[in-house]
């Protein structure tokens, strides 16, 4: 049996089934990471949009937790990457080394060759070693001495990073930044959630009872069903407002890359889908676009000055571009027939 | 040069566009010489006084210095070399009495008469002082539109019914030119012009910045040219001409009075306005109840009103002919007259009396019109003249008159003084007074007894000068007046009829005498209807009551209408000639005035009241119109509720399912149904949303709209079912493959509505009802995108226009 490539996802499922499957999932995490629901279901979007994931908070928020029940919840190779400053990219992506009884090199494949790759700290490692991921996480494939290697489908990297200790720490660079899908931040549990924790962490550790509620193959068909979830013209006008609205905004030095339009809009499908509906809406952008635009995005001197985050920016451009319409203009519409580039101006250019 | 000399120099040119409007006063323009002069050498004066740094108090002094001392050089008294004495002073004063007079006694334009030369003079010099002050020192230059308005008002106060505009455009130029200096100056002042594009601009390019500017400008002139349209006015009204129902309302352009000549009219309300009493004539006759002294007549009647005619004839030394000659009745009676005329009369016309015969004592250049009989002359004045005069009285009695025949049609006389206005009222009004009359005379006297009191008719002093033909027609509904308009609207009623007729000018008998020499004085000025009968000539009607004139005259062939028999009119008429003559006669007209009196007098009181009523119906009609325009909003935007309503009431429909395999958009023809109802159903809640004024942001999905919506309005149940729904619906027709079928949605619009009522205030719920803010708000908007577009397509036609102007030739200048 060949493994199927990443283009040959399966058939769709039914939307019961894929309702099942998902909910399963997601109960099956929410038994280790309580009370964060919203998280988890971005997490498992991102996934479903076959893209990858960086969560970033603060140290015992349950990052890595949160990265390993997903792999567990799932039936899949699984590999995890503890990201050190002396990690060498052939770690990563793996190394011929030459094998005595037949005499020939041999590849030996790196931890990237799983379904599933939880990268913890990755700030910790060199960019030499971060960048060994650039080949593997967008074209999903490994080259190592002039041979590549696909990689098996699902595939999925899932990386912590701490934003506060800068001690030995390398900031992760823009196109590895641009790579992740997402970047979600867990936050503190709230005090009923932190309870609950107590009670059952205290006895033993839940991700050790964590069963598998799917497979790989089960995963790919989520991701065809995904993949067939209808995106109206005005909703993906609407995604490319943002996006150009990022790169029009005054307090950013670099907006957002077209890749990031073809994930945001992706990873709306699959949050739509996981809603139950076959149809994307505004609100699934709008929801979306502070965690997979705003880790993307470089803001200016001046508002780095002002201690404006991008995740701010971001907020505040989904809460003023207008809606697109995909017939006549409301009366009540007040923006020019130009849309969005009335919005922002571009000055100082 | 510096701002403030240049614009010392630019108001003194704005005064002299400003001072056009003199233009329509004076007959030459010799007053715009003196004026070029006085108000050049007052700049000259202000430039040299900036120029030396004098203070603000020397600069005004400068200037009034230079006003008096070309005053005097140009109106020397001739005691004085330049510098001015007391005399000089009582000069002015002269001068001034001199322009008071006239103004009273000549019409304009006036000819280059010294005291009104001298006002003027004095008067543009004093406004371009006050202008070079306010626009100068002050830094005001928009009050200095003010004593530039003033020079308007000359003309305005002295043309009773039209004042020409171009004078008035000129002078806004002026004005224009006036504000426009100062603001480049000001903008000078700055430095660099700011014009927000960060590149220099010159003086004379249009800054980006004004476009507001012009737009305000624009939208407050043609404020300023539209509303007094509207707003009635006394006779130039777009509303009283509405509600006027005369037709013959005008503007014709020809005045009728010669160039120089004395407008009868004003001179004669000049007169009797007067607030002195002057004595004019002095006279003495053998004959024992002389009538009206006369000098003058009007015998043209156009649209404007009576004018006369420039008289023409031969030399008085050629002698004059005798009306006892080819006259077909009457008796007539050979008198003399001395008149002695004081220095206050001061006209080319010779006060005489009717069929005057020979004058001796006057000098050559005296002519006599036998066609207006008049005595007139083109040089000579009657100030200070003494003269003779024999006359001849005639006398007739209403039978002698009676048997006059009517003119042939194409007679000279009937078609010089028949022709007049058109005026149904008057029309109406002189069929039904000279109905069932068959003779001339008595068409006449039918007329003529219509002005009495019994029909309403009272004599007042302080009414509008009749010059115009509608004020005619309007004496005749008012009913108030005094000796001119009684003449002029009996001389148009007699044309109406068919007679010839016209206005003659002249003096009472004066109020009194000594001897047999009569004073009469400026109060005594007084005119009348004269009515040509074949074979009599011209014959004297004056219905004006005589209660109201001083030293009045009746005869018998027109006895006095406030009287109550003619049996005693022979003993109250002793003053009048022929008082002597039958009573008989007039005795057989006393029958007709009971009849003649009672219809005129219902009819014309029908007419005001119809009159009453038309208006009282039209502003009740343009109450009820104000009232529909201010439904109109509510009314569109029900019909606009009902429109769609209509779209979204939920019909039976079978759903398609989608086609297995890939399913994409599904558009059917039910689908599509669906999704404009979905549409119609949201747009009504914006509309809603709106009107109950919920705020609407365009940045919010429908989900989110409808979430808010049940949140900040307090929907609960079914309301905010409704909301829900409507916001699914619209959702799903946007952006889902198949829209939401079925939905109940015009049920969940008013549930949505009534939620949102019961949560408003009732003032939100008032205005939502009558002014829906929704249908205002898109009407302002489309009012501003069609404003935008217009200024638009200026713009890039002036862009076009400036690819022609030759400053763009000039190189840039450096500032």
């Amino acid at each position: 049996m060949t493994t199927p490539t990443w283009d040959e996802p399966g058939g769709p499922l039914p939307s019961e089934d894929f309702r099942a499957a998902t909910t399963a999932i997601m109960a099956n995490i929410e038994q280790v990471i309580e009370g964060k629901s919203a998280t988890v279901r971005l997490a498992l979007a991102v996934l479903l949009a076959e893209g990858h994931l960086l969560i970033e908070d603060v140290p015992g928020v349950g990052k890595t937790k949160l990265a390993k029940a997903l792999a567990r919840s799932i039936d899949c190779s699984v590999r995890r990457i503890q990201f050190t400053p002396d990690l060498l990219p052939s770690d990563v992506t793996g190394v011929s080394v030459y094998n005595q009884e037949t005499r020939d090199f041999e590849f030996k494949p790196g931890a990237v060759f799983a379904n599933l790759v939880v990268g913890d700290e990755i700030n910790r490692a060199s960019p030499k070693t971060q960048s060994a991921l650039l080949e593997c996480m967008e074209e999903r494939q490994v080259t190592v001495d002039g041979t590549t290697y696909e990689l098996q489908s699902p595939f999925m990297v899932i990386a912590t990073q701490n934003p506060i200790e800068m001690e030995g720490t390398y900031p992760l660079p823009e196109a590895q930044r641009d790579r992740f899908t997402a970047r979600i931040a867990m936050g503190y549990p709230d005090p009923r959630a932190e309870l609950a924790m107590l009670g059952g962490h205290g006895a033993h550790d839940p991700l050790s009872d964590l069963r598998a509620v799917a497979d790989a193959g089960l995963v790919r068909r989520l991701i065809a069903t995904v993949r067939d979830v209808h995106a109206a013209d005005a909703v993906q006008q609407y995604a490319i407002a943002l996006v150009t609205a990022t790169r029009e905004a005054p307090e950013i030095r670099l907006g957002a890359s077209p890749r990031s339009t073809l994930q945001l809009l992706r990873t709306a499908k699959a949050f739509a889908a996981l809603e139950g509906r076959d149809y994307v809406l505004p609100d699934d952008l709008q929801a979306l676009a502070v965690p997979v635009l705003a880790h993307r995005l470089i803001p200016t001197a001046d508002a780095q000055l002002n201690r404006r985050t991008t995740d701010a920016i971001v907020a505040e451009i989904v809460h003023r571009l207008p809606l697109p319409h995909d017939r006549n203009r409301s009366p009540y519409d007040t923006r020019n027939t130009g849309g969005a580039q009335q919005q922002y101006e571009p000055r100082g250019r | 040069m510096t701002g403030p000399r240049r614009l010392g120099l630019v108001a003194a040119g704005a005064t002299l566009l400003a001072a056009a409007p003199i233009s329509s006063i004076f007959d030459t323009w010799k007053w715009l010489m003196m004026c070029l002069l006085v108000v050049g050498l007052i700049a000259g004066a202000a430039f040299a006084a900036r120029s030396l740094r004098f203070p603000t108090w020397a600069q005004a002094a400068s200037m009034i210095v230079v006003l008096l001392l070309m005053l005097t050089w140009i109106f020397p008294s001739g005691h004085e070399f330049l510098i001015p004495t007391p005399s000089t002073f009582g000069h002015f004063a002269d001068l001034f009495t001199q322009a008071g007079q006239d103004t009273r006694s000549y019409a304009v334009p006036v000819p280059d008469r010294d005291g009104l030369l001298f006002v003027t003079v004095l008067g543009i010099g004093s406004v371009a002082i006050a202008v070079d002050l306010l626009t100068v020192v002050v830094r005001r230059p928009a009050l200095a539109g003010l004593p530039m308005l003033a020079i308007y008002s000359v003309p305005v106060a002295v043309y009773i019914d039209s004042v020409p505009v171009l004078p008035f455009i000129i002078g806004a130029v002026g004005f224009l030119w006036l504000l426009v200096s100062d603001n480049i100056d000001r903008v000078r002042r700055f430095g660099r012009r700011f014009t927000g594009d960060g590149r220099d601009v010159d003086v004379w390019e249009p800054s980006p910045l004004a476009a507001a500017g012009r737009r305000l400008g624009v939208v407050g002139v043609a404020a300023a040219v539209l509303l007094p349209l509207a707003v009635p006015t006394i006779t130039g009204g777009l509303l009283s001409r509405l509600t006027q129902t005369g037709t013959g309302i005008g503007n014709g352009t020809g005045t009728g009075t010669g160039g120089g000549r004395i407008n009868l009219f004003a001179s004669l309300s000049g007169n009797l306005s007067q607030s002195e009493t002057v004595e004019l004539v002095r006279l003495t006759t053998n004959e024992t109840t002389p009538f009206y002294l006369r000098f003058g007549v009007a015998d043209q009647l156009t649209n404007v009103g009576f004018g006369s005619r420039s008289p023409s004839g031969s030399s008085v030394a050629a002698g004059m002919p005798d009306p006892r000659t080819g006259n077909a009745g009457g008796s007539y009676q050979e008198f003399t007259a001395d008149v002695k005329v004081s220095d206050r009369l001061n006209q080319g016309m010779l006060p005489i009396y009717q069929n005057t015969v020979s004058v001796d004592g006057i000098q050559r250049g005296w002519f006599y019109d036998n066609n207006q009989q008049v005595v007139y002359s083109n040089r000579n004045s009657t100030k200070e003249l003494e003269y003779k005069f024999t006359y001849v009285r005639a006398r007739y009695t209403p039978a002698e008159l009676r048997q006059a025949e009517p003119l042939a049609p194409d007679d000279p006389i009937v078609r010089l003084n028949t022709a007049h206005p058109d005026d149904p009222t008057v029309d109406a009004l002189v069929a039904r007074l000279i109905a069932g009359k068959t003779t001339e005379y008595d068409k006449i006297r039918a007329l003529y007894d219509y002005f009495s009191s019994k029909n309403g008719f009272t004599y007042s002093l302080s009414t509008q000068t009749a010059t115009n033909s509608s004020e005619i027609a309007a004496f005749l509904k008012n009913k108030v007046g005094y000796c001119q308009q009684y003449a002029a609207a009996l001389a148009w009623m007699a044309r109406e009829a068919g007679l010839p007729a016209r206005v003659a000018f002249g003096f009472t008998r004066g109020d009194s005498r000594e001897g047999n020499t009569y004073v009469i004085t400026n109060k005594n000025a007084h005119a009348w209807t004269e009515v040509y009968l074949r074979g009599f000539g011209w014959i004297p009607f004056d219905a004006t009551p005589s209660a109201g004139v001083r030293g009045a005259a009746r005869s018998d062939w027109a006895p006095d209408t406030e009287l109550p028999a003619p049996t005693t009119s022979s003993s109250t008429a002793t003053a009048a000639p022929g008082a002597e003559a039958s009573g008989p006669a007039a005795n057989v007209e006393r029958p007709d005035r009971p009849d003649l009196n009672e219809p005129g007098l219902a009819g014309s009181t029908t007419t005001g009241e119809t009159s009453n009523l038309g208006t009282t119906l039209l502003i009740v009609a343009l109450v009820a119109l104000f009232l529909a325009l201010l439904l109109v909003p509510a009314l569109r935007r029900v019909l606009l509720r009902r429109h769609r309503y209509a779209a979204t009431v939920p019909r039976v429909t079978s759903l398609t399912e989608a086609q297995a395999g890939r399913p994409d958009v599904v558009v059917t023809a039910e689908t599509t149904k669906a999704r404009q109802d979905a549409h119609a159903a949201w747009d009504e809640l914006l509309d809603t949303m709106v009107d109950f004024r919920v705020p609407l942001d365009p940045s919010e999905t429908p989900r989110v709209t409808a979430q808010r919506l049940i949140k900040d309005a307090v929907l609960v149940d079914q309301s905010a079912a409704g909301a829900t729904l409507l916001g699914t619906a619209e959702e799903r027709a946007r952006y889902a493959r198949k829209p939401l079928q079925g939905g109940e949605l015009t049920a969940a619009l008013t549930q949505v509505r009534r939620g949102l009522a019961r949560s408003a205030t009732r003032r939100t719920r008032l205005t939502a009802a009558i002014l829906p803010p929704s249908v205002l708000l898109r009407w302002r908007v489309a009012l501003a995108e069609s404003s935008t577009k217009l200024l638009g397509a200026g713009s890039r036609f002036r862009d076009v226009l400036s690819r022609f102007s030759p400053r763009r030739l000039l190189t840039h200048r450096s500032r």
